[in-house]
């Protein structure tokens, strides 16, 4: 039973890794961190698999505990000493398809968005991956139209970070 | 356009080459792993806690049982402040493995925060009940001690013949309170980093999270 329950895990975390990849992406500046987080919201997905009815969807279920565990349980390792940071577009992907002035756009997005705070990442999250406003109100506890408040802010504090 | 509508249009595109893709067999190996979340830490040092005011309170009970104390053992007061120790005891582990029970990493973020928190209030109300209890414990079976030690009593003995017997008395006094005072100082001190170190993130994202809410 428990091979199963361990088998059926992994293997839909298999499928569905990304999810976590981006939590990481957000909330980390390094490799190294990244996995280690990577790491830790495995353990915290793993641990509270058993409880996972199948009443939700897998991928919305992860959302919640990667959040929870980006923002809350993680306790940033102390061990490591950082290697070099990411650069926004390690991430990229070789392309032609971007024109220059988009692709340094970007670049600068995202170095913008890692100066956010954790709540504030975690709200931009829910926002890139096309949560609406109940769903992202109902994964971090809060009324719709603060969530909707907290939203506009976040924008507000980019645009000040992009054009100071 | 909106920033983040250009961040998310660049989001959406799934690229395999983006993010390195990790085999079946690295997430199982992951699983086998230990966690290392701040919930646990929490529960380590909660338990040493436990540990260490019992361990602290059955000390002093040997260390009783050495003195030339008559029976104190016997005493009603001494019966009395163990049924309270032992029940507050009882009371604060319940509360703690219960609240423990309840953070549950698929709430929402506010209720699993709050829920944590709550954990670590029990803890810091069960140091604090300990703390306050070393105290009462201290001023409450003092004047006992002093009237059935044998050593404390010869020495007032002393001290009355000399005529120093105020002296003694404000110097004990002074003594144990400096004492008390000191290890009280210690001990909340030792607290406040461990915790303060520990839940530094958490406050500031509860904070956040609740800055708007009514």
């Amino acid at each position: 039973m428990n091979k199963e329950l361990e088998h059926s895990f992994v293997e839909q975390l298999e499928k569905h890794q990304n999810i976590v990849h981006k939590v990481c992406r957000l909330y980390t500046n390094n490799q190294d961190a990244h996995n280690d987080l990577f790491q830790e919201i495995t353990i915290q997905l793993w641990r509270a698999f058993p409880k996972f009815r199948g009443d939700a969807k897998f991928s919305t279920w992860m959302y919640r505990v990667g959040l929870n565990t980006a923002i809350t349980l993680y306790r940033k390792s102390k061990r490591r000493v950082s290697t070099q940071d990411f650069d926004a577009v390690q991430f990229r992907i070789k392309a032609d398809e971007y024109d220059d002035t988009e692709e340094e756009q970007l670049k600068l997005l995202y170095k913008a968005v890692h100066q956010l705070n954790d709540i504030e990442k975690a709200l931009v999250f829910l926002y890139l991956e096309d949560k609406n406003y109940k769903e992202i109100s109902e994964t971090m506890g809060i009324s719709e139209v603060n969530a909707r408040v907290k939203m506009n802010r976040v924008k507000n504090k980019l645009r000040t970070i992009l054009n100071p | 356009m909106d920033e983040l509508e250009l961040l998310k249009k660049d989001w959406k595109k799934e690229d395999t080459k983006r993010y390195p893709k990790l085999s079946y067999n690295d997430i199982y190996r992951m699983i086998l792993k230990k966690s290392s979340s701040i919930v646990k830490w929490i529960f380590i040092i909660s338990i040493l806690e436990f540990v260490f005011w019992i361990a602290f309170s059955l000390l002093m009970k040997a260390n009783g049982k050495n003195e030339n104390i008559a029976n104190i053992e016997s005493t009603t007061l001494f019966i009395v402040l163990s049924v309270i120790s032992y029940s507050v005891l009882a009371y604060f582990f319940y509360k703690f493995y219960m609240n423990y029970k309840t953070i549950n990493s698929t709430d929402n973020a506010s209720k699993l925060m709050e829920n944590i928190l709550k954990t670590r209030r029990t803890v810091k109300q069960y140091v604090g009940f300990n703390l306050a209890f070393m105290v009462i414990s201290v001023v409450v079976m003092l004047p006992y001690v002093m009237h059935h030690d044998q050593h404390t009593m010869s020495l007032i003995e002393n001290a009355t013949a000399n005529g120093h017997v105020f002296k003694f008395y404000a110097g004990l006094i002074l003594g144990v309170l400096l004492v008390l005072i000191v290890v009280v100082a210690i001990l909340l001190l030792f607290y406040y980093l461990v915790y303060g170190i520990l839940l530094k993130r958490l406050n500031s994202n509860y904070k956040e999270l609740k800055k708007l809410e009514i």
